[in-house]
């Protein structure tokens, strides 16, 4: 490292265990993504982004297979067949999931952003991934079971 | 409302980001009401497999007044949190000023284009009842 970069603004914060940092200050504008030398929290926050990314999708594709509502009883039975099939409902399963980590996650981002319960993100996120844990998997019983 | 460790001399990045940031929390917030309705309504009080209405259960159900209300408000509400995730992610990227503006404005037409082709759809399903 040369003098100029010894006496960098950050250089500590740098070195510290966390998100990778790039070459110059700062996070990368992709950094979120990288998953080197990351914390707990960094790792929600990438959670947070990749589901919450993931749900804007389902969005359309929901959207769109609605539309098939458009074209009549004949056209929606016929997706039904589709939807009803045992990769389909797990595919549902993955949702739930999505939902379920992106909601509790956002839950403990604003109790702790908000200052509601400061300092407590391990805990809250641990206490998140018990109760979505527990509803993930009663959601996945009664999605999947309903096929019996 | 306003988010810890965002406090800045700058007065108006500090106005747009906490205003963005209560809304992302305010619609989120609304979001964990409004998703658990959708998901119970359409996944965990029909006897069918895997919770799904036949077409003929769908309009029935998008016709009453208040279950039409709230899935125009889950659109609506979903729409704007999402848009909102979608800006946060793209001005992560460090684009330049007027990038930024084009990225607002392009998200704010995406977000009226799916909110109106969304009411279109519930619209004439509930039409059809």
């Amino acid at each position: 490292m040369n003098d100029s970069a010894a006496g960098a603004p950050g250089r500590e914060a740098r070195q510290e265990r966390g998100p990778v940092q790039r070459k110059g200050f700062g996070l990368a504008p992709t950094g979120w993504v990288d998953p080197r030398g990351r914390t707990l929290g960094a790792w929600a926050f990438a959670g947070n982004r990749i589901t919450g990314l993931g749900l804007v999708f389902y969005l359309y594709l929901h959207l769109g297979v609605l539309t098939t509502l458009l074209w009549g009883a004949h056209a929606w039975g016929r997706f039904l067949g589709v939807a009803t099939t045992f990769v389909f409902l797990g595919l549902d399963v993955v949702l739930l999931f999505g939902l379920l980590y992106h909601g509790l996650n956002g839950v403990r981002v604003l109790l702790v952003g908000t200052g509601l319960v400061p300092h407590r993100e391990r805990a809250l996120w641990w206490a998140g991934a018990v109760i979505g844990t527990i509803v993930l998997l009663g959601g996945a019983l009664h999605i999947l079971g309903s096929r019996s | 409302m306003t988010p810890v460790g965002t406090e800045t001399s700058e007065r108006k990045p500090l106005a747009t980001q906490t205003r963005v940031w209560r809304w992302t929390a305010f619609t989120g917030v609304a979001l964990l009401v409004l998703v658990t309705i959708h998901m119970i309504a359409h996944h965990f009080v029909v006897e069918s497999i895997g919770g799904l209405r036949t077409y003929r259960q769908i309009l029935d159900y998008i016709a009453n007044p208040v279950m039409f209300t709230i899935e125009c408000t889950f659109l609506v509400v979903v729409t704007i949190h999402g848009m909102l995730g979608l800006r946060s992610v793209l001005f992560d990227l460090n684009f330049g000023a007027r990038a930024r503006a084009r990225i607002n404005r392009g998200l704010v037409a995406l977000g009226a284009l799916t909110v109106a082709y969304g009411l279109a759809l519930i619209g004439t399903l509930a039409s059809r009842a």
